[in-house]
């Protein structure tokens, strides 16, 4: 029950970083090499740090609401997601680069960072002390700050119950998840509307960011189930993770493409229905040429296929199937954050460029290491949890 | 082991999990605990009193309405520029009420929450009344509500076709279909523990009336069999159905150009804000019911405690959503919008605007405290003052954008007639007196369900490993 | 226990708890018994699998009522507003999926619902207000807390004693025979026949409504509540006994003067002077009249006349693409006939109207009608110009010609 990583923890960190390194070498590459003074580059990489960071925020979502209800089901995945939450400082690492760029005056990304170009517009110098790159780098610096204290401190207390007796390191998580899903919910749903959402400086939508939280769920629920998938395939977790917390994580996943498709849906159809040229252009820059066909992949992979592909309990409950959804979700979870992003660097059609998968390649490489030398020595189930028997017996409806 | 007003209830203990049922209740003690309520041959004195009251108000409520068709839609206070006064804040205000009872039977059902098993059957009873008192403002809102039926697709002789792009028709259909889906759910959840009203009935009325509706239920493996996977479904159906109703209502406002009004998040935000007044709600009800009618082992503190914290962590969301709102108002450069926000808090409805934000931001995190979470005076007081602050918020987000519109020429001041208040009154009267009426003749706690989570119905596993 | 009636039904065994009885399911379909059933106050968690009970087929009906649901509802809303009675609300488009979505959504959960509830209580074959287990007293602790098991009769293993012995061993409680009832199981006469009659009679609304949508009337449609069809108002030419002269319509008040009263010169008023028409324009023409009447004209002429006066406005053109035979085509204001023509015959044709032009002169003051006759002038001076016309001071601006 208590097996940990061990030796692999060196194996696969190590195969994960050369994937990095060699991503990083190539997309830096790549990206000088489209002399467009690296904008295309910078949002290719904002992608990749997005996606994964969105993963880690999913996980910590689900940690702090397992500890929240009380729940009993989760305990043997938990240990899996807690490692996926800590997982920030990485991603703040990578991250970072992007700020420093904009604090130099010198970002493609976001169009504010350009301090004449604010001040020439009436509408943006309005909130010039808001879209300024040193406020920005501070709330930054707030959000990944809460999100990696939280993930370390939620790892932390749990580890602490392994080699507890009693139930206090539990009972502690208990009291504090709730003003930690406070802090989680307001740094998520800013975070949102800083990072993403300036990028169009002119646009807001005030749902904003519970859509990109959905979207977290979805792909922290998808790589669990694969990271798990994975354990098993190497003789990790054998008994202890069956089809039933399988089952679960699938009925998560589920639940989260449908609030998903309810949240995007609402978001489209109210800007589409009151027709306010300041809105639609938005949606318009994402419906014009190629990116048309983007979007309708969209709706019908993120959300009206897998629906109807997750909605049956034996899609659930058959492991084959469920980690085909799972993968099938993270490609979507992929192209919902390039369609957010790409829009401001390719505005004449959808165009995949080779940086966009070497930046993916070393972003991923580099999250993987870390994650795998976090895992490195720590059981990967809760030991001693008071609820581990509870959840080790669970069976579904 | 009952629990009196001020008992500390223990944090969970870890290793195991607390019996949901108080004192030591087996399957035969729990049906006459309930059945009990309804066998009794009269009530108990309280409870002829507050159907005397909410009997007669709901009178009153008839009274209005009949005034109110006959004379026209000008004895309310509607008018130029606030088109939609009481009746649609009073609309919006019930149809939120009613999402407590879908969300405890459905969405608790699917999160495997057994202690939804006490309170799912008052709390879908209180829905279907809540949707009665709603759906009574848009029928006789409309001013000649002979032609009413022209909302409905019926071929006519005017060959036309009613505008299905509307939001006022998806209301139209979200919320009879969420009437029409709820009293299945209801009506399903009752017929076992009908069926044990009639095998206890004493007199051949009750026999046959009980019996009628219990369509010969007989506990049979097979029925239940079907009834749970129906029972699923339904719960799996109303889940998304509860979020799409008061979605859809909400875009009754948002689809509109009306600055306060055209923001994305209405439909999430008026999802959490309904559930927060529901459970606001139900602990209003549920707290007096249980002392009545002799419900406290079966609707426990723990129970109460429960909702308690469900209403503080929707109350939270609501809260982030006025911050957003506000946020993005300012944000977005729009000075419509930002003028709106501005007028909310300081202009003529300030006094509205600032009961809504003390009800509903600030009096929830008393429930950060324990103590009040499980006190059962405070606990009510908190509740009524959300829906309060439920009430308010619905009104300032009407009465406010309408009455300070683009054109200052347009601006007016909204104040409600006597009519309003009486017929807004008087639903809270018809509420009452059906939910009363259903306390008397039916079962107010799901019987069958409860057995489930008894140690009775595990025999031969671990007790309380749920 | 009732008497022997009718054959035997079943034998029922009672158990005291959920282990007793999800035993004894157990041993019994193991034995092979098929047609038996365990009766509780609530669900057994694990009985489906002691008793050897297959998955129901009702989810399947649930998507099958969900999917049609969908399907209905696109396709009604694209029929009725997209289609039979077509039209443009608020610049959406006729049919706008977004739009359909809310009514598509809450129509598929509507019938999944009927689905999943009346397809339970039709697969579970309820209501059944009768059974022969009823007429056991005992039985009704099913519905409390008692546990039964009862085998049926009519099962291809079912011997009576050999069944009963199995019964009997797996429970302490006495095994009891459950006969049929001898009554009839149909509905009693006068229900059947008053529930037909009440199905003929909710027939006759739908057949007046289908008669009255097909046949034509000559009277006026019948509606209940007569809204405003009837208002209490006196109509002109009514008699009215309140006014001593008995009339409704009132005459002018004394000292009523009519409209340009007090204007009296007809060439002003009337563009005439005796029979002919005056050459000149009766007012001083400024700038600022100019400019009225240029403004006048673009609200009033150019729809028809175009916005140079060439008979080139959009009306002229939507009618040419239409061809419609009837439509003269409005004269161009440079044609040398018109150009011919004095002031105050134009005045009096904006004022008047000609041919197909209608008459203006309800909708403009004197004054503005002369401010277009003016700009007219000015108009066709404009295309009818030689370089000679041109100042002085703006000549060096035309390219050499």
């Amino acid at each position: 029950m208590s097996e940990t990583l061990g030796t692999r923890s060196r194996r696969w960190s190590t195969l994960a970083l050369v994937v990095g390194l060699a991503g990083l070498v190539l997309a830096l590459v790549l990206g000088s090499a489209r002399g467009d003074a690296f904008k295309r580059f910078e949002h290719s990489w904002l992608v990749s740090c997005l996606y994964f960071l969105s993963i880690s925020l999913g996980g910590l979502f689900f940690v702090i609401i397992q500890h929240l209800v009380r729940a009993g089901w989760s305990v043997v995945v938990r240990r899996v997601a807690e490692l996926v939450a800590a997982n920030t400082p990485v991603t703040a690492l990578l991250f970072a680069p992007l700020v420093v760029l904009l604090l130099r005056g010198d970002s493609g990304l976001w169009p504010w960072g350009d301090v004449a170009k604010v001040h020439a517009s009436p509408l943006l110098e309005g909130k010039a002390a808001f879209l300024d790159a040193r406020f920005f780098a501070l709330r930054c610096v707030v959000y990944f700050g809460i999100w990696i204290f939280l993930g370390r401190w939620l790892l932390r207390r749990s580890l602490e119950q392994d080699g507890a007796q009693d139930a206090a390191p539990t009972l502690a998580l208990e009291r504090r998840a709730a003003p930690a899903m406070v802090a989680f919910a307001l740094s998520i749903n800013f975070a949102a509307f800083d990072i993403l959402m300036t990028l169009n400086p002119t646009w807001a939508s005030t749902i904003f960011g519970v859509c990109f939280f959905a979207g977290s769920m979805i792909s922290f629920f998808a790589l669990t189930v694969l990271l798990l998938r994975f354990l098993q395939r190497n003789a990790l977790l054998g008994k202890a993770v069956r089809v039933e917390h399988y089952h679960d994580l699938g009925k998560f996943l589920f639940a989260f493409v449908f609030f998903w498709g309810y949240v995007s849906f609402s978001q489209f159809m109210l800007i589409w229905y009151a027709d306010l040229p300041e809105e639609t252009f938005w949606y318009r820059d994402r419906f014009h040429g190629t990116w048309l066909a983007v979007s309708w992949v969209l709706l019908l992979g993120h959300f009206v296929i897998p629906f109807a592909g997750l909605v049956s309990r034996h899609a659930k409950r058959r492991l084959w199937l469920l980690t085909f959804w799972a993968v099938w979700m993270l490609c979507m979870h992929a192209l919902e954050l390039f369609w957010l992003v790409m829009p401001g660097a390719e505005k004449d059609g959808a165009l995949v460029s080779p940086v966009d998968f070497a930046c993916f390649a070393a972003v991923g490489g580099i999250w993987f290491f870390a994650l795998a030398r976090l895992a490195g020595d720590k059981p990967l189930v809760p030991v001693n949890d008071p609820r581990l028997p509870e959840s080790l017996a669970f069976e579904n409806f | 082991m009952t629990a009196s007003a001020t008992t500390k209830v223990r944090l969970d203990e870890p290793y195991h999990r607390p019996l949901l049922i108080e004192g030591a209740e087996d399957l035969a003690s729990v049906t006459n605990r309930v059945c009990g309520v309804v066998e009794r041959p009269k009530p108990p004195r309280a409870w002829y009193i507050a159907i005397t009251i909410s009997g007669s108000m709901t009178l009153m409520l008839g009274a209005m309405v009949v005034y109110l068709i006959s004379t026209g839609v000008g004895v309310w206070g509607n008018n130029a520029p606030a088109f939609w006064g009481w009746d649609i804040v009073n609309f919006v205000f019930w149809v939120g009420i009613a999402h407590a009872g879908t969300l405890i039977s459905a969405i608790l059902f699917l999160l495997r929450q057994k202690w939804r098993t006490s309170i799912n059957r008052a709390a879908e009873a209180m829905t279907l009344f809540a949707v009665c008192c709603a759906g009574m403002y848009p029928a006789v809102h409309v001013g000649r509500i002979w032609v009413a039926y022209w909302l409905f697709p019926v071929p006519n002789q005017m060959q036309m076709w009613p505008n299905f792009r509307s939001p006022l028709l998806w209301d139209v259909f979200a919320v009879s279909t969420y009437a029409t889906v709820s009293a299945l759910f209801w009506f399903m959840g009752l017929v076992p523990d009908l069926a044990t009203l009639r095998d206890r009935a004493t007199t051949k009325l009750k026999r046959v009336l009980y019996g009628f509706f219990a369509l010969g239920w007989r506990g049979s493996a097979r029925h239940w069999q079907r009834f749970e996977r129906a029972y699923l479904l339904l719960a799996a159906l109303a889940t998304p159905l509860v979020l799409s109703v008061h979605s859809v209502v909400s875009f009754d406002f948002a689809v509109s150009q009306v600055s306060g009004w055209h923001t994305t998040i209405f439909p999430p935000y008026f999802v959490a804000g309904a559930i927060f007044s529901g459970f606001a709600m139900v602990v209003t009800v549920m707290v007096p019911a249980r002392e009545l009618f002799g419900l406290k082992e079966l609707v426990t503190l723990r129970h109460l405690e429960n909702m308690n914290k469900v209403i503080l962590a929707t109350g939270s969301m609501v809260g982030l959503a006025y911050a957003t709102e506000f946020f993005i108002a300012w944000y977005g450069g729009n000075p419509y919008e930002r003028f709106t926000f501005v007028n909310r808090a300081f202009g003529p409805y300030a006094w509205a605007y600032w009961i809504m934000i003390f009800c509903n931001v600030v009096v929830p995190q008393f429930f950060w405290s324990k103590r009040i979470r499980t006190n059962l005076w405070l606990m009510v007081v908190v509740a009524i003052l959300v829906n309060v602050g439920m009430w308010f918020e619905r009104f300032v987000i009407i009465v406010t954008s309408l009455a300070r519109t683009y054109l200052p020429s347009s601006w007016g001041y909204f104040k409600p007639t006597w009519v309003d208040v009486c017929t807004f009154a008087g639903t809270i009267g018809l509420f009452f007196t059906l939910f009363l009426l259903f306390c008397r003749f039916l079962p107010m706690v799901a019987i069958a369900e409860v057995k489930t989570v008894l140690p009775a119905a595990h025999a031969h596993k671990e007790n309380g490993h749920e | 226990m009732s008497e022997a009636q009718g054959a035997l039904h079943s034998l029922v065994a009672e158990f005291d708890d959920v282990d007793g009885v999800s035993a004894a399911a157990r041993a019994v379909r193991d034995a092979g018994y098929k047609a038996f059933d365990v009766y509780s106050p609530f669900p057994i968690h694990g009985i489906e699998r002691s008793m050897g009970l297959r998955a129901t087929r009702l989810p399947w009906l649930v998507l099958a009522c969900g999917l049609t649901g969908t399907v209905l509802a696109l396709f009604f809303q694209w029929w009725t507003n997209g289609h039979d009675y077509a039209f443009k609300i608020s610049g959406k488009p006729l049919f706008g999926v977004p739009a359909n979505i809310p009514i598509t959504f809450e129509f598929t959960v509507l019938l999944a619902a009927f689905g999943a509830f009346f397809g339970m209580f039709v697969l579970n074959r309820l209501p059944e207000h009768h059974n022969p287990l009823f007429e056991n007293e005992r039985f009704r602790r099913a519905t409390d807390d008692g546990f039964f098991l009862a085998i049926e009769a009519r099962d291809a293993q079912f011997h009576e004693r050999a069944t009963r012995e199995l019964l009997q061993s797996l429970t302490k409680h006495t095994v009891v025979a459950c006969h049929e009832s001898g009554e009839s199981r149909a509905l009693p006469v006068w229900v059947r026949a008053s529930m037909a009659g009440a199905g003929a009679l909710a027939l006759v609304p739908l057949a007046a409504i289908v008669a009255a949508r097909y046949r034509d009337s000559t009277q006026a449609p019948f509606h209940l509540i007569k809204d405003m069809d009837s208002q209490t108002r006196y109509r002109a030419q009514a008699a009215n006994p309140f006014f001593a002269d008995g009339r409704a319509q009132r005459p002018d008040v004394a000292g009523t003067v009519e409209f340009d009263r007090f204007r009296t010169d007809p060439a002003l008023l009337t563009g005439r002077a005796g029979e002919a028409f005056v050459d000149q324009i009766p007012l001083s023409v400024t700038a600022e009249l100019m400019q009225r009447g240029r403004t006048r004209f673009a609200v009033y002429c150019t729809p028809c006349h175009g916005g140079a006066g060439y008979g080139d406005g959009l009306v002229a053109q939507r009618a040419a693409t239409l061809q419609e035979q009837a439509f003269v085509p409005p004269a161009s204001l440079h044609d040398p006939l018109v150009r011919a023509r004095p002031a105050g015959q134009i005045f009096d044709t904006i004022r008047n109207g000609v041919r197909s032009m209608p008459a203006y002169g309800r909708q403009m003051s004197i004054e503005d009608s002369w401010a277009i006759v003016a700009f007219v002038r000015a108009l066709q001076r404009s295309q009818n110009a030689s370089v000679e016309d041109v100042p002085d001071a703006e000549r060096g601006r035309l390219g050499t010609r």
